[in-house]
Protein backbone atom coordinates (compact mmCIF):
# COMPACT_ATOMS: atom_id res chain seq x y z
CA UNK A 1 0.00 0.00 0.00
CA UNK A 2 1.47 3.60 -1.00
CA UNK A 3 2.66 5.82 2.19
CA UNK A 4 -0.02 8.32 1.58
CA UNK A 5 -3.12 5.49 1.35
CA UNK A 6 -1.74 4.01 4.39
CA UNK A 7 -1.37 6.97 6.46
CA UNK A 8 -5.09 7.64 5.44
CA UNK A 9 -6.18 4.54 6.78
CA UNK A 10 -4.32 5.03 9.72
CA UNK A 11 -5.69 8.07 10.46
CA UNK A 12 -9.23 7.34 9.90
CA UNK A 13 -8.47 4.33 12.30
CA UNK A 14 -7.11 5.99 15.00
CA UNK A 15 -10.18 8.47 14.85
CA UNK A 16 -12.55 5.31 15.18
CA UNK A 17 -10.57 3.76 17.54
CA UNK A 18 -10.84 7.11 20.18
CA UNK A 19 -14.08 7.75 19.45
CA UNK A 20 -14.86 3.93 20.70
CA UNK A 21 -12.91 4.37 23.55
CA UNK A 22 -14.16 7.23 24.51
CA UNK A 23 -17.88 7.34 24.26
CA UNK A 24 -18.70 3.88 23.18
CA UNK A 25 -17.11 0.75 25.32
CA UNK A 26 -19.79 -1.43 27.15
CA UNK A 27 -19.52 -4.39 29.05
CA UNK A 28 -22.19 -6.87 28.48
CA UNK A 29 -22.00 -7.72 32.78
CA UNK A 30 -21.74 -4.47 34.00
CA UNK A 31 -23.78 -2.28 31.75
CA UNK A 32 -27.01 -4.62 30.94
CA UNK A 33 -29.98 -4.62 33.67
CA UNK A 34 -29.81 -7.98 34.25
CA UNK A 35 -32.62 -7.59 36.77
CA UNK A 36 -35.06 -6.10 34.23
CA UNK A 37 -35.49 -8.97 32.12
CA UNK A 38 -39.11 -10.16 31.18
CA UNK A 39 -38.84 -13.63 31.84
CA UNK A 40 -42.44 -13.81 30.22
CA UNK A 41 -41.46 -12.48 26.69
CA UNK A 42 -43.00 -14.37 23.75
CA UNK A 43 -40.61 -17.33 23.21
CA UNK A 44 -40.69 -15.55 19.57
CA UNK A 45 -38.24 -13.05 21.15
CA UNK A 46 -35.88 -15.32 22.46
CA UNK A 47 -35.52 -17.14 18.88
CA UNK A 48 -34.99 -14.29 17.30
CA UNK A 49 -32.43 -13.17 19.97
CA UNK A 50 -30.85 -17.24 19.65
CA UNK A 51 -30.83 -16.52 15.63
CA UNK A 52 -28.86 -13.31 15.66
CA UNK A 53 -26.88 -14.92 18.75
CA UNK A 54 -26.19 -17.68 15.93
CA UNK A 55 -24.86 -14.98 13.58
CA UNK A 56 -22.47 -13.46 15.59
CA UNK A 57 -20.69 -16.81 16.41
CA UNK A 58 -19.61 -17.28 13.22
CA UNK A 59 -17.15 -14.53 14.68
CA UNK A 60 -13.71 -17.16 14.38
CA UNK A 61 -14.46 -17.23 10.88
CA UNK A 62 -15.39 -13.66 10.21
CA UNK A 63 -11.88 -13.02 11.69
CA UNK A 64 -9.63 -15.03 10.39
CA UNK A 65 -11.11 -14.28 6.80
CA UNK A 66 -11.75 -10.71 7.18
CA UNK A 67 -8.45 -9.81 8.52
CA UNK A 68 -6.27 -11.40 6.15
CA UNK A 69 -7.47 -9.90 3.40
CA UNK A 70 -6.40 -6.32 5.22
CA UNK A 71 -3.08 -7.48 6.83
CA UNK A 72 -1.43 -4.97 4.82
CA UNK A 73 -2.91 -2.21 5.68
CA UNK A 74 -2.48 -0.98 9.64
CA UNK A 75 -5.47 1.05 9.81
CA UNK A 76 -7.90 -1.48 8.27
CA UNK A 77 -6.33 -5.18 10.07
CA UNK A 78 -6.47 -2.80 13.07
CA UNK A 79 -9.54 -2.15 12.79
CA UNK A 80 -10.46 -5.85 12.63
CA UNK A 81 -8.97 -6.47 15.30
CA UNK A 82 -10.90 -3.95 17.55
CA UNK A 83 -14.51 -5.13 15.30
CA UNK A 84 -13.53 -8.98 16.25
CA UNK A 85 -13.52 -7.58 20.43
CA UNK A 86 -16.27 -5.49 19.66
CA UNK A 87 -18.47 -8.01 17.85
CA UNK A 88 -17.31 -11.34 20.51
CA UNK A 89 -19.20 -9.04 23.20
CA UNK A 90 -22.40 -9.42 20.89
CA UNK A 91 -22.88 -12.90 20.79
CA UNK A 92 -21.76 -13.41 24.65
CA UNK A 93 -24.49 -10.63 26.11
CA UNK A 94 -27.33 -12.43 23.59
CA UNK A 95 -26.47 -16.13 25.23
CA UNK A 96 -26.37 -14.47 28.55
CA UNK A 97 -29.76 -13.26 27.92
CA UNK A 98 -30.95 -16.33 26.56
CA UNK A 99 -29.18 -18.40 29.71
CA UNK A 100 -30.54 -15.44 32.47
CA UNK A 101 -33.77 -15.34 30.76
CA UNK A 102 -34.38 -18.99 31.61
CA UNK A 103 -35.39 -19.20 27.94
CA UNK A 104 -32.52 -21.37 26.85
CA UNK A 105 -30.62 -24.24 29.48
CA UNK A 106 -26.52 -24.59 29.92
CA UNK A 107 -27.09 -27.45 27.62
CA UNK A 108 -28.85 -26.29 24.85
CA UNK A 109 -27.05 -23.29 24.42
CA UNK A 110 -23.39 -25.44 24.41
CA UNK A 111 -25.74 -27.90 21.80
CA UNK A 112 -26.18 -25.03 19.66
CA UNK A 113 -22.49 -23.73 19.50
CA UNK A 114 -21.65 -27.30 18.83
CA UNK A 115 -23.77 -26.71 15.64
CA UNK A 116 -22.64 -23.37 15.08
CA UNK A 117 -19.26 -24.75 14.79
CA UNK A 118 -19.77 -27.77 12.59
CA UNK A 119 -20.06 -25.53 9.23
CA UNK A 120 -17.77 -22.91 8.49
CA UNK A 121 -18.51 -19.12 6.86
CA UNK A 122 -16.90 -18.30 3.40
CA UNK A 123 -15.35 -15.41 2.57
CA UNK A 124 -17.89 -14.02 -0.08
CA UNK A 125 -15.42 -11.34 -1.83
CA UNK A 126 -11.60 -11.62 -2.75
CA UNK A 127 -10.08 -7.98 -2.54
CA UNK A 128 -10.21 -5.64 0.69
CA UNK A 129 -11.79 -2.89 -1.53
CA UNK A 130 -14.72 -5.41 -2.44
CA UNK A 131 -14.78 -6.57 1.71
CA UNK A 132 -14.77 -3.10 2.46
CA UNK A 133 -18.00 -2.23 0.00
CA UNK A 134 -19.52 -5.88 1.98
CA UNK A 135 -18.91 -4.34 5.20
CA UNK A 136 -20.54 -1.49 4.46
CA UNK A 137 -24.02 -2.56 3.42
CA UNK A 138 -23.75 -5.71 6.05
CA UNK A 139 -23.39 -3.30 8.80
CA UNK A 140 -25.96 -0.65 7.94
CA UNK A 141 -28.20 -3.78 7.42
CA UNK A 142 -27.26 -5.54 10.34
CA UNK A 143 -27.91 -2.12 12.33
CA UNK A 144 -31.33 -1.94 10.62
CA UNK A 145 -32.17 -4.74 11.64
CA UNK A 146 -31.14 -4.31 15.79
CA UNK A 147 -32.99 -1.66 15.97
CA UNK A 148 -36.06 -3.49 15.15
CA UNK A 149 -35.19 -5.80 17.31
CA UNK A 150 -34.53 -3.24 20.13
CA UNK A 151 -38.11 -1.88 19.33
CA UNK A 152 -39.13 -5.39 19.65
CA UNK A 153 -37.90 -5.76 22.86
CA UNK A 154 -39.38 -2.74 24.40
CA UNK A 155 -42.73 -3.73 23.22
CA UNK A 156 -42.37 -6.97 25.10
CA UNK A 157 -41.03 -4.98 28.11
CA UNK A 158 -37.84 -6.18 28.29
CA UNK A 159 -35.35 -3.54 29.59
CA UNK A 160 -32.55 -6.07 29.05
CA UNK A 161 -32.99 -7.11 25.79
CA UNK A 162 -33.58 -3.57 25.14
CA UNK A 163 -30.64 -2.46 26.25
CA UNK A 164 -28.20 -5.29 24.67
CA UNK A 165 -29.92 -4.72 21.20
CA UNK A 166 -29.14 -0.78 21.68
CA UNK A 167 -25.29 -1.26 22.60
CA UNK A 168 -25.48 -3.86 19.58
CA UNK A 169 -27.08 -1.58 17.47
CA UNK A 170 -24.48 1.18 18.31
CA UNK A 171 -21.50 -0.49 17.52
CA UNK A 172 -23.09 -1.87 14.24
CA UNK A 173 -23.61 1.70 12.89
CA UNK A 174 -19.68 2.81 14.59
CA UNK A 175 -18.29 0.10 11.94
CA UNK A 176 -20.91 1.16 8.65
CA UNK A 177 -18.92 4.55 9.62
CA UNK A 178 -15.74 3.04 9.59
CA UNK A 179 -16.25 1.34 6.53
CA UNK A 180 -18.02 4.58 4.26
CA UNK A 181 -15.38 6.59 5.29
CA UNK A 182 -12.65 3.76 3.76
CA UNK A 183 -14.63 4.07 1.07
CA UNK A 184 -14.89 7.86 0.46
CA UNK A 185 -10.68 7.43 0.55
CA UNK A 186 -11.52 4.86 -1.86
CA UNK A 187 -13.52 6.71 -4.09
CA UNK A 188 -11.39 9.32 -4.27
CA UNK A 189 -8.80 7.04 -4.85
CA UNK A 190 -10.52 5.65 -7.85
CA UNK A 191 -13.69 6.38 -8.32
CA UNK A 192 -14.59 3.83 -11.46
CA UNK A 193 -12.83 1.24 -9.88
CA UNK A 194 -14.64 1.65 -6.42
CA UNK A 195 -17.84 2.08 -8.43
CA UNK A 196 -17.54 -1.00 -10.02
CA UNK A 197 -17.20 -2.50 -7.06
CA UNK A 198 -19.92 -1.17 -5.44
CA UNK A 199 -22.03 -2.49 -7.80
CA UNK A 200 -21.04 -5.44 -7.83
CA UNK A 201 -20.90 -5.78 -4.17
CA UNK A 202 -24.35 -5.17 -4.14
CA UNK A 203 -25.40 -7.52 -6.79
CA UNK A 204 -23.70 -10.42 -4.95
CA UNK A 205 -24.51 -9.34 -1.73
CA UNK A 206 -26.20 -11.85 1.00
CA UNK A 207 -25.57 -11.58 4.54
CA UNK A 208 -23.41 -13.52 6.67
CA UNK A 209 -23.91 -16.78 8.62
CA UNK A 210 -27.72 -16.97 8.50
CA UNK A 211 -28.06 -19.82 6.31
CA UNK A 212 -25.75 -21.52 8.06
CA UNK A 213 -27.99 -21.16 11.81
CA UNK A 214 -28.94 -24.82 13.03
CA UNK A 215 -32.85 -25.38 12.05
CA UNK A 216 -32.45 -22.51 9.45
CA UNK A 217 -36.04 -23.62 8.02
CA UNK A 218 -38.18 -23.59 10.97
CA UNK A 219 -36.85 -20.19 12.45
CA UNK A 220 -37.89 -18.64 8.69
CA UNK A 221 -41.61 -18.26 10.09
CA UNK A 222 -40.85 -16.62 13.36
CA UNK A 223 -37.89 -14.55 11.90
CA UNK A 224 -39.84 -13.06 8.93
CA UNK A 225 -40.83 -9.96 11.81
CA UNK A 226 -37.57 -9.27 12.51
CA UNK A 227 -36.43 -9.29 8.82
CA UNK A 228 -36.71 -5.79 6.45
CA UNK A 229 -38.66 -5.71 3.69
CA UNK A 230 -37.63 -4.33 0.43
CA UNK A 231 -39.07 -1.01 0.98
CA UNK A 232 -37.23 -0.54 4.35
CA UNK A 233 -34.07 -1.83 2.84
CA UNK A 234 -34.18 0.64 0.24
CA UNK A 235 -35.25 3.27 2.13
CA UNK A 236 -32.45 2.63 5.64
CA UNK A 237 -30.05 1.14 4.07
CA UNK A 238 -29.31 1.65 0.01
CA UNK A 239 -30.05 5.13 -0.25
CA UNK A 240 -28.72 5.95 2.66
CA UNK A 241 -25.21 4.37 1.68
CA UNK A 242 -25.36 5.95 -1.90
CA UNK A 243 -26.40 9.46 -0.35
CA UNK A 244 -23.63 9.33 2.19
CA UNK A 245 -20.80 7.96 -0.36
CA UNK A 246 -22.11 10.71 -2.56
CA UNK A 247 -23.17 8.45 -5.16
CA UNK A 248 -26.07 8.56 -7.41
CA UNK A 249 -28.49 5.50 -8.80
CA UNK A 250 -27.34 6.30 -12.52
CA UNK A 251 -23.70 6.87 -11.82
CA UNK A 252 -24.13 3.18 -10.02
CA UNK A 253 -25.89 2.04 -13.44
CA UNK A 254 -22.97 3.00 -15.65
CA UNK A 255 -20.56 1.67 -13.28
CA UNK A 256 -23.01 -1.32 -13.57
CA UNK A 257 -22.60 -1.76 -17.05
CA UNK A 258 -18.62 -1.14 -17.44
CA UNK A 259 -18.28 -4.17 -14.72
CA UNK A 260 -19.45 -6.48 -16.53
CA UNK A 261 -18.00 -5.74 -20.00
CA UNK A 262 -14.82 -5.49 -18.05
CA UNK A 263 -15.37 -8.77 -16.08
CA UNK A 264 -17.43 -10.70 -19.05
CA UNK A 265 -20.38 -11.24 -16.15
CA UNK A 266 -23.37 -12.03 -18.04
CA UNK A 267 -25.56 -10.46 -15.33
CA UNK A 268 -25.53 -10.41 -11.43
CA UNK A 269 -27.83 -12.29 -9.36
CA UNK A 270 -28.55 -10.69 -6.43
CA UNK A 271 -29.24 -12.29 -2.66
CA UNK A 272 -30.53 -10.39 -0.74
CA UNK A 273 -33.75 -12.82 0.50
CA UNK A 274 -32.44 -13.17 3.68
CA UNK A 275 -33.20 -9.34 4.98
CA UNK A 276 -36.34 -10.06 3.99
CA UNK A 277 -36.67 -12.16 7.64
CA UNK A 278 -37.15 -15.10 5.51
CA UNK A 279 -33.20 -15.74 5.22
CA UNK A 280 -31.82 -17.63 2.65
CA UNK A 281 -35.34 -18.57 0.81
CA UNK A 282 -34.60 -19.15 -2.78
CA UNK A 283 -34.01 -15.19 -4.79
CA UNK A 284 -37.49 -16.49 -7.12
CA UNK A 285 -39.92 -16.75 -4.29
CA UNK A 286 -38.92 -13.99 -1.91
CA UNK A 287 -37.04 -11.08 -3.71
CA UNK A 288 -37.00 -7.74 -1.70
CA UNK B 1 -46.36 6.32 -24.71
CA UNK B 2 -49.35 4.02 -23.72
CA UNK B 3 -49.51 1.88 -20.89
CA UNK B 4 -49.13 -1.29 -23.33
CA UNK B 5 -45.96 0.37 -24.41
CA UNK B 6 -44.91 0.79 -20.75
CA UNK B 7 -45.39 -2.65 -20.03
CA UNK B 8 -43.53 -3.85 -22.96
CA UNK B 9 -40.44 -1.28 -21.74
CA UNK B 10 -40.51 -3.08 -18.43
CA UNK B 11 -40.84 -6.30 -19.85
CA UNK B 12 -37.75 -6.05 -22.11
CA UNK B 13 -35.35 -3.75 -19.71
CA UNK B 14 -36.65 -6.72 -17.14
CA UNK B 15 -34.89 -9.10 -19.24
CA UNK B 16 -32.03 -7.35 -19.91
CA UNK B 17 -31.57 -6.67 -15.97
CA UNK B 18 -32.19 -10.36 -15.06
CA UNK B 19 -31.88 -12.50 -17.65
CA UNK B 20 -34.87 -13.79 -18.16
CA UNK B 21 -37.82 -14.02 -19.82
CA UNK B 22 -41.53 -12.48 -18.17
CA UNK B 23 -43.91 -14.00 -19.88
CA UNK B 24 -46.62 -13.95 -17.31
CA UNK B 25 -45.81 -9.88 -16.57
CA UNK B 26 -48.97 -7.66 -16.37
CA UNK B 27 -49.28 -4.25 -14.90
CA UNK B 28 -51.18 -6.41 -11.86
CA UNK B 29 -48.28 -8.50 -11.61
CA UNK B 30 -46.47 -7.70 -7.80
CA UNK B 31 -42.88 -7.07 -8.91
CA UNK B 32 -41.83 -9.13 -5.52
CA UNK B 33 -43.64 -12.32 -7.17
CA UNK B 34 -41.61 -12.02 -10.24
CA UNK B 35 -38.47 -12.90 -8.58
CA UNK B 36 -37.51 -8.69 -8.94
CA UNK B 37 -35.53 -8.14 -5.68
CA UNK B 38 -34.90 -4.63 -4.79
CA UNK B 39 -31.51 -4.02 -6.39
CA UNK B 40 -32.67 -5.74 -10.02
CA UNK B 41 -35.90 -2.86 -9.71
CA UNK B 42 -33.44 -0.37 -9.05
CA UNK B 43 -31.15 -1.24 -11.93
CA UNK B 44 -34.73 -1.49 -14.15
CA UNK B 45 -36.02 1.77 -13.09
CA UNK B 46 -32.37 3.53 -14.08
CA UNK B 47 -32.47 1.98 -17.36
CA UNK B 48 -35.77 2.84 -18.04
CA UNK B 49 -34.71 6.81 -17.17
CA UNK B 50 -32.44 6.66 -19.76
CA UNK B 51 -34.37 5.62 -22.14
CA UNK B 52 -37.04 7.59 -21.44
CA UNK B 53 -35.02 10.51 -20.29
CA UNK B 54 -36.98 11.29 -16.57
CA UNK B 55 -35.42 11.37 -13.48
CA UNK B 56 -37.28 9.48 -11.05
CA UNK B 57 -36.91 10.94 -7.48
CA UNK B 58 -35.63 7.98 -4.97
CA UNK B 59 -38.67 8.43 -2.39
CA UNK B 60 -40.61 7.90 -5.08
CA UNK B 61 -39.30 4.54 -5.83
CA UNK B 62 -39.56 2.86 -1.89
CA UNK B 63 -43.44 1.94 -1.40
CA UNK B 64 -43.14 0.25 -5.46
CA UNK B 65 -45.31 -2.83 -5.10
CA UNK B 66 -46.61 -3.41 -8.53
CA UNK B 67 -45.55 -2.85 -11.96
CA UNK B 68 -48.55 -0.88 -12.39
CA UNK B 69 -46.92 1.50 -9.20
CA UNK B 70 -43.87 2.12 -11.05
CA UNK B 71 -45.66 2.49 -14.26
CA UNK B 72 -47.94 5.31 -12.94
CA UNK B 73 -44.91 7.49 -11.27
CA UNK B 74 -43.31 6.85 -14.87
CA UNK B 75 -45.80 8.42 -16.37
CA UNK B 76 -46.17 10.93 -14.05
CA UNK B 77 -42.51 12.02 -14.58
CA UNK B 78 -43.15 11.85 -18.61
CA UNK B 79 -45.93 14.10 -18.17
CA UNK B 80 -43.97 16.44 -16.20
CA UNK B 81 -41.03 16.32 -18.40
Amino acid sequence: METRLALRMYQEYTTFFQKAERERRWNPFDDIPWDKINKNASDELALCAETFCGVEMYLPDYVAGGINVVRKSFGQAWFQANWAYEESKHALALTEYLLRSGKRTDEQMVDFQNHIFDKTWELPFKTPREMTLYGVIQEMATFVIYLKQRDRASAEKCEALHKIYDFIARDEIAHCRFYQTVVKVLLEEDREGTLGDLSHVFAKFEMPGVKLVPDYDGRVEVMRSAGIDRAVFLQKVYFPILRYLGITRHELLQASRKWKEAHGEDGAQPILTHLNGAHGEPRQQRAL
Amino acid sequence: MKSQDLIALFRQVAKEVDKRDFPELTGDSVISDLGIDSLSMMQIVGEMELKLDIMIPDEDLVELVTVKDLLEVVERRMERS
